[in-house]
């Protein structure tokens, strides 16, 4: 791979902390994979490949809630408005994510962003097409499989796409 | 709705969407908590009177909202 096409290189930490902001404007605990997705949105070259925008993707999110609140007969409850979300820094120190309540990701997301981050010399940079590859891997019930089905992505498609953008590949 | 109907709701649903739904009252309970604990402070409700409606202590409450205000 020659430098000029050499894929940006993503924070982990920072990754972990903007999906962490995903998780906390919906009200979750836990950053979960559908939320590491969410956050790949930084790397504006994942709309692209994905055909969806952060919008769209969060839009679904809600409206998977809403039908699955439907279920238990309180659809009309869910609309309580998103909380705000905070800012986050691009390089994270060690004292930014030592805070106890930021870096508190499900075992799935972490699981995807060791994968991800394998094959690299420093374990701290992944790139967008790194995570989104093991993203596009996961099956059902794996919330980002859901979210991906929802909003009517074609794994074997996004990943033809991005096996065609990077052509050694990260498979 | 009756509590018979919810019942058949709950059981009758695929688990999928079941557990779906548990998590989406989390996120729900989590917000409605979150805004109104915002309101609350706007108020002008000191973290002791958040804490005693909420059943926890003053300090627990803190701890997770106070991030938010500044």
């Amino acid at each position: 791979m020659t430098e000029s096409v050499a894929p940006a290189m993503l924070n982990a930490w920072a990754l972990c902390l903007q999906a962490g902001e995903e998780a906390r404007r919906r009200g979750d605990r836990r950053a979960g994979t559908d939320h590491l997705l969410l956050a790949l949105f930084e790397d504006p070259t994942v709309e692209a490949l994905l055909g969806v925008s952060l919008q769209q993707a969060r839009q679904a999110l809600d409206s998977l809630d809403h039908e699955a609140l439907n279920t238990l007969g309180l659809g009309s409850a869910s609309g309580a408005p998103p909380l705000p979300m905070r800012a986050v820094p691009k390089r994270p120190r060690i004292r930014d994510v030592a805070q106890k309540d930021r870096l508190r990701i499900t075992p799935a997301a972490k699981k995807v962003l060791e994968r991800a981050s394998k094959p690299n010399r420093r374990r701290l940079y992944v790139t967008a097409e790194q995570v989104l590859t093991e993203i596009l891997a996961l099956q059902r019930p794996d919330p980002a499989a859901v979210l991906l089905g929802a909003l009517g992505v074609n794994p074997s498609e996004v990943r033809r796409r991005l096996n065609s953008a990077t052509p050694d590949g990260f498979v | 709705m009756d509590n018979e109907e919810l019942r058949a709701n709950l059981s009758s649903e695929d688990p999928a969407i079941g557990l779906r739904a548990s998590l989406a009252l989390h996120r729900l309970a989590e917000r409605v908590e979150a805004n109104n604990v915002a309101t609350a402070r706007e108020k002008g409700w000191s973290w002791q009177e958040i804490g005693d409606a909420l059943g926890v202590t003053r300090q627990s409450v803190h701890t997770k909202y106070n991030k938010e205000s500044s």
